[in-house]
This record gives C-alpha cells, structure tokens and sequence, in this order.
C-alpha cells in the first residue's frame, strides 16, 4: 500500500519576490527614513521587519527614461525611492504622453481603403509579424532581459521639455495606492537618470502599515487627499455636498479591503470550483441582519448580494465600482420610521474587494438631511426615488436566477465585454470565426465554444475584465488598458512572450502563439534558437471600422458583446 | 413584447404593404394597358441582385454596412417579396418555352431552397442544444476516434481479464462499424431513435451471457454509445445546416446568368413584340 503523499506546509516567503536581495540591501533600506523611524520590536518573529524587506521588497536600478509605472496599467507593488529622482507626469489625459513612447499599441481606426485592403492584404501564413516595423518603431526601446526587462524613453530630456512633471526625490513613495486598492495607476513615472527603488509587494506594504503608525498615516494621507476625494465625488448623492461636508466625509469615511489580492490563482480556482463551493469562502462585508453601520461604496473589485434561502444563500445581484451602494436604504427606511430596520441582504467579497464605508450618522445628516434622533419625513429624499441598490436589484430581477447564479459563481460578471452566443438562434456558420479571422491578418481571435448555462453560452474571448488580473505582471505593459476606450490589449512591439498574462487569465483567453516571418517561417531567439512566441486575444476589433466583427457579422443577432456590470441589458437580451 | 417579436411584426407589416403595393401597381398599370411586364421584370432583377449581394457583405466583414443581421432581415423580406412581383410577373400563367420554364423553374428552386434554410436555421439550432454537448463541427471526427479508441481499449481490457470473447465479438459485429465514422444521417434528420434503441436493447440482451467485470465494461461502452450517437445527431444536424447553403448560392447564381440571358432576349425581340 503506498503511503500517504507529505509535504511541507507552504509558507508565505517560500517564493520572494526577489532572490537577488541580500542582507546589505535590507541594512540600506533600513537606514533610511522612514524605514529607520520603524519601531521594529512592534512586528512579531514570524513576520519582522527585515523578512517583509528580503521577501516582499526588491531593489531596482533604473536608468534615465526607464519607465517605472504607466498611468492606466494595473500593478500591485508600490515604490520607494531610496536614490535619484523621477518624474510623474501630471499632464491632463488630451495631452499627456503619447501611446508610441509609452510602448503601448498605437490604436488608428482604419481608413475604408485600408480596411478593404484587407481582403488582400491579410498575410496566408498564420501569426505574422513584421520585424522590420518593430525595429523601426523607434520611439520606444527595451533593456533588460526577463523579470527586469523595462521600457525607457529614448529622449528623456525632451519629454521632460514638453510634457509637465513634478519631480519627486528620495526618499519617497510613489504608486501605493493603486497598489493596495487594485486601481489603475493615476500617472506615468518615469526616472530622471540613475535611481535605486525599492519596490515592495502589496502584502508587505501592508504589513508594515498594520505596525507602524508613521508610514500608515503617510498612505491614508495620501488616499484621502489624492484620490478618496475623487471618488466621493463622483458618487452621485454627494454631487451636491459643500466643501465642508466633502471635508467631513474625507475625515470620517474608512477603506476597508477584504478577499485574496495575490494575483489571479486563487481567483481562477475559485472560478473552476464553481458553484457547489457555497458562499463559505467569500469573506462577509455586510451580513443580512445586522444594522447598517453606513452606507457601502464599491471602490474597486466585485461584491455579490445574496439573501437567506432555505439552509442557503440566493444571489440576487452583484455590484461592481461605479456609483453602485449598499445600505442606503435601510439607513433611510430606519429614519423614516425611526425603528431600526436590519440590513436586507448580505454583501461579500467575490475575490479582492475594496470598499469605501461611510458611516450612517453622516449620511443621515449630509444625504437625508436629518440630525441624529430626528426622524425623516415621507417627502425627503429617501421615499421620493429607488436608491442605486433597489433599481439594480430590480434590474437583476428579470434575469433568471440560476443564470445570474451561473455569472457571478464563474466570475463572468467581471466582463465589461462579455461574449455571449445564444445557441437556439446560432446556426454554427461560423461567420463570426470568419469576420474575426479577417479583422485580424487571418488568425481568429477566439473559440466559438466554451461553458454554456441553458441555451446561452460564454464564448472563450477575451471579456475585457472590469479588473484585469492580466495585466499585473506584465514586465513591459506589452498588456494594457486602452485609455479612452478601456479595452485590454496587447503591443507586439512589446510583448516578449512570458505567458504571465495568460497564466494569469482565469478563463484561458489569452493564447501563446508562435509568430511566423513573412514566408511562413518561425521567428527564432538569435541566442537559443528557441521560436518566439507572443499572447494573443481579443482585441475588440480596436482598429476596425464599426466595433466588433463577430457581433456585426452574425446574421442571426445570436452573438453579442455585452457588459456585465449593465444588468438592464443583461435583462432585456434574455428577453428577446 | 420582446425585441425580436417587435421586430417581426414590424417586417411583416413592412412586407405586407410591399405585397400590396405591389398588386395596387400592377392592377393599375393592367387597367391603363401599360406592359407591366416591364417594370415588375425589372424590379425583380434589382431585388434578385440585392438579395445576392448579401453573399458579398458576409464577405466584407470589415466594412461598417449595417450588420449581418439587418441584412438577413430585408434578405428575407425582400426574398419573400420576390413571389408576389414574380407572379405578376409572369401574369399568373405558367409560362412557356423550354428557356422560360427553365429560367421560373430556376427562380422557384431558388425560392423554396431559401425558405427551406429559413425553416432550417431556425429550427435546427433549438434542437442541437436539446441533444449532447455542444460541438465544433470540424472536432466531431477527433471525438469520435476518441471514443473509439476509449470502447477499444475497454474491450481489450475484457479480454484480458475474463478470458471469453462475449464482449469483442458483439463490439466487431455491432459496434466497430457504428464507431468508425458518424452513422445514421438520415435517420437523425427525422428526429428516429431506433438505431440508438436498437443498440442498447442489444447490449441490454447480452447482459446475462456476461460476468460481473465484462458487466462493468459493458456499461461504460454503453455510455460511449450513447455520446456516439448524440455526436452523430449533432453530425447530421450541423451538416443540413451547413450543406443548405450550397444549393441556395449556386442555384442563385445560375439563377443572376439565366436572368441575364433573359433580359438580353427580351431586349433583342423587343421590336417585334410592339
């Protein structure tokens, strides 16, 4: 009888995020304030201080026009500068960097002559690339090889002369808050000349955060003054708060995270595990019940609503960042009658979520416009209209409840691009495949097949997630979100084929393609000889005339691209 | 109502409309003594090349002309239509000449393939998400060998571990030929079951000539059969949906040369009819 399979328990630190860091670097680091403030006897053996620096931190060397962060890319690491200086570029969005020298793919909708020139222009050989315009792109160039590959600004001074910037010196930190809240990246850096950086994984950022006061009062300065007030004011039952009351809100409102952020692996298993997990993973925000301690703002990430049903719990929707509350009407039912009225549904995190909660006597007094013990009159604001949460739940109401079930447990409510096919009205032409295979010089960019609930089924392309885990360990940002239109796409002047993105894909709609010359041969690395290879996947037909291809060329309307976050289409596509 | 519905009874009425449009006009210009044939002859020629060119846009995925769907709508409509202009066309009588026969033969053989794969499309895809999994039609052989392989191996398996031939004979003379290749095409186009039937009775039957472990691989090669067959409906049914097309566009192409000719002899012994 062969005996049970051990191993050891697989520790936190068993994979750093660098292997180059010495204790030198650690001592360095330390040194230097506000490192050297940290009391470190707060942090426990287990996790002390200088492990979270060997094991969550790593040293970079950047180069002049290394470009350290781009604005809209995801990451989740934040940086301190321990010498030199870079830059951040403040340029509002019409004018700020162009796409060709942040090495991301130049988006020009094609002209109707070249868009006909297709038909012949589209390369025999599958997964042609033209080397030669890769060379002559020019304006953007890579240094490094594998994990520290970057891109750099080939004329920094020059970008430095035209573009507004502001400087930042050591020592400082930069991109901590698009790191601890899985947003993208507010602005582009980019160093000045030669710099040291400590780049430090979210998790240890954390964990400092959580012992010392110093560097946590730093960050939460810092959300609350850059991009908390950006948020609270684009939440429309604050739009006409005065400043003194958008001041009050900044002081009182708390950020809370909750779920796995370590990139997309647990995401992805939970994804397979499908829906016999239950809800016992998904950590608990607001529990059906309880009272209301404030009103629910998503920030980032994808929250589920469910209600007690039986010895269960029934999704009734989903709420994605976007003006979406929870709470809210409770709170407001609660004044009204002025008995407490418990919280209706649950709300929990699917993945890593990011709340913004603000607390129920600020919403009483700047939203309901009562004082505490005060009841609400049935003409206040409360009673006039449905709150963002109770129209969703309506809305959510005219999808089948197994089928909004099926969404949310497989996470395909993620997508802001959803390939749905409806298989009682598609014929199997394939007409799609076709459209998509010219759109794209002959290679198809998706599978017309992939898992169906009912007669609907999720095609396997890419949806263009709301929070596209792809992107995070991108080394050079080949991967990225188109700034106006927000599709995740790919630059093959910078893709140099590490699969992290479509290892990190939790639906597999990322392919690692061979690329091919114009002959039909394979591309070889000069050194190894091995053929290069480049992810592919759908790219919205960004360049194309009209949208999407697959869902102008089915003739029987059985494909669509559809977003998630918007249930109101959701609904009337299943009633069609 | 829902879009889809709306949308019908919107096409329709559209349609209707034509239809009537079309015999208000032809009963107007028949009480004026004008040769209506003229004008619905040639009506119907620009609706024929507009229906044809729907062949083309599909062709042109990349241009933004309106999509896909909104062609096959007015390709439908406009296809439909093509009837009533027709009949008045032809002056409701049939017409004459081994060329004319050929040439309304020809436009009716056009007609009926078009409504047949209207009929098809929208009734064939319904049926495929009833019966097995969903299937890429070009993957349907890869399955197959597939289980082929997978029943072959269960059978071998048997005979080495029961030492009787029970299991591989009744596979060579029931089962090999049923998991070469897809079987029953027309059986499944009329919705039959026998041949599925037909088998599993006898695998049932050769249950209690067959120990415990030959049991065993019996019920899993039962289960093989079962996907089989439901891979041999998908066949069937995606083929039809497939093969449709063929006969409709090169029949519409004979149909554009055989117009053509048409017109070109209408034109040519134009004098002598006046």
């Amino acid at each position: 009888m062969p005996l049970p399979a051990v191993a050891d328990r697989p520790q936190r630190w068993d994979q750093p995020f660098s292997d180059k860091m010495t204790d030198g670097d650690v001592a360095r680091i330390l040194k230097i304030s506000p490192f050297s403030d940290i009391d470190e006897s707060k942090f426990t053996s287990a996790v002390a201080l200088d492990g979270i620096l060997r094991n969550d931190a790593r040293i970079l060397n950047c180069q002049a026009g290394d470009i350290i962060i781009r604005e809209g890319d995801w990451g989740n690491s934040a940086f301190f500068i321990l010498s030199g200086a870079v830059h951040v570029e403040i340029e509002p969005p019409a004018t700020s960097l162009p796409d060709a020298i942040l090495g991301r793919r130049q988006n020009k909708p094609k002209t109707l002559f070249h868009a006909f020139a297709q038909l012949f222009n589209n390369h025999r050989e599958p997964e042609f690339r033209d080397m030669s315009s890769r060379q002559l792109a020019g304006q953007v160039g890579t240094r490094g090889a594998g994990e520290s590959m970057r891109i750099y600004l080939q004329d920094v001074g020059a970008v430095i002369d035209r573009f507004k910037t502001v400087r930042l010196e050591a020592p400082k930190f930069f991109g901590e808050i698009a790191a601890l809240g899985r947003i993208p990246r507010q602005a582009t850096v980019f160093a000045e000349g030669d710099v040291d950086l400590v780049e430090i994984r979210w998790q240890g950022l954390r964990d400092i955060m959580r012992k010392d006061d110093g560097i946590r009062n730093h960050i939460d300065h810092q959300f609350r003054s850059n991009a908390l007030e950006t948020f609270i004011r684009d939440v429309p039952m604050f739009q006409n708060a005065t400043q003194d009351q958008i001041e009050k809100l900044l002081r009182e409102t708390k950020l809370e995270t909750y779920g796995n952020y370590d990139s997309a692996k647990p995401f992805k298993d939970l994804a397979k595990e499908g829906i016999d997990s239950g809800l016992v993973d998904e950590p608990i925000v607001a529990e059906e019940g309880h009272h209301p301690n404030g009103v629910i703002l998503i920030r980032s990430g994808l929250a589920r609503l469910s209600q007690k049903y039986h010895h269960g719990h029934r999704t009734v929707s989903y709420l994605t960042p976007g003006g979406q509350i929870y709470g809210f009407e409770e709170i407001a039912e609660s004044a009204r009658t002025g008995k407490m009225v418990p919280l209706q549904l649950s709300l929990r995190a699917i993945g890593y979520l990011t709340v913004c909660v603000v607390p129920t006597p600020l919403i009483e007094e700047h939203v309901l416009g009562i004082k505490p013990g005060q009841r609400l009159t049935t003409s206040g604001p409360a009673s006039s209209d449905q709150t963002p949460t109770q129209k969703d739940n309506s809305e959510s109401r005219d999808v089948d409840n197994n089928l909004l079930e099926f969404l949310v447990e497989q996470r395909y409510v993620q997508g802001t691009a959803t390939m749905l096919i409806d298989m009682d009205r598609c014929t199997r032409c394939d007409d799609c495949v076709r459209a998509c295979s010219t759109a794209h010089d002959s290679n198809p960019r998706f599978i017309r097949h992939g898992p169906m609930y009912g007669h609907y089924m999720v095609a396997n392309a890419c949806m263009h997630c709301a929070d596209p885990v792809c992107l995070i360990e991108c080394p050079t940002g080949a991967i990225h979100r188109e700034r106006l239109g927000g599709q995740v796409v790919i630059n093959d002047q910078t893709c140099i084929g590490c699969t992290q993105c479509a290892n990190n894909c939790p639906y597999d709609a990322i392919r690692m393609v061979p690329i091919r010359d114009q002959i039909g041969n394979l591309i070889r690395d000069k050194k190894t000889q091995f053929p290069l290879i480049q992810a592919t996947k759908c790219d919205l037909c960004i360049d194309q005339l009209g949208g999407p291809a697959c869902a102008r060329a089915c003739p029987h309307d059985a494909l669509v691209r559809i977003d998630m976050r918007d249930r109101t289409t959701i609904g009337d596509l299943l009633k069609k | 109502m829902t879009s889809i519905k709306r949308r019908r009874w919107r096409n329709i009425r559209i349609f209707l409309l034509l239809c009537i449009l079309v015999l208000a006009v032809h009963f107007v210009l028949n009480v004026s003594m004008y040769p209506s044939a003229w004008l619905s002859g040639w009506v119907l020629l620009a609706l024929i090349l507009g229906l044809a060119s729907y062949n083309a846009r599909k062709k042109l995925t990349f241009i933004p002309l309106a999509r896909s769907s909104t062609w096959l709508q007015i390709h439908i409509y406009a296809g439909l239509l093509t009837l009533p202009l027709f009949l008045v066309h032809i002056e409701y009588r049939p017409p004459n000449g081994v060329f004319e026969v050929s040439l309304a033969l020809l436009y009716l053989s056009v007609f009926l393939s078009g409504v047949f794969g209207l009929i098809l499309t929208r009734v064939i895809p319904q049926r495929l998400t009833t019966r097995g999994s969903e299937v890429i039609f070009e993957r349907i052989p890869v399955y197959i060998n597939k289980l082929r392989t997978e029943v072959e191996s269960y059978v071998l398996e048997s005979v080495s571990e029961t030492d009787t031939t029970a299991v591989p004979r009744f596979y060579l003379n029931r089962l090999q030929a049923f998991f070469e290749r897809p079987r029953h095409f027309w059986l499944h186009l009329v919705h039959s079951n026998r041949p599925r039937q037909a088998l599993l009775t006898d695998i049932k039957a050769l249950g209690r000539y067959l120990n415990k472990a030959e049991q065993e691989r019996m019920l899993l090669i039962e289960d093989r059969v079962r996907t089989k067959d439901d891979l041999d409906y998908q066949y069937s049914m995606q083929v039809v949906l497939k093969l449709w097309l063929f006969v409709h566009v090169p029949l519409t192409y004979s149909l554009l040369i055989f117009a053509a000719f048409h017109v070109l002899l209408v034109h040519a012994f134009a004098g002598a009819i006046r």
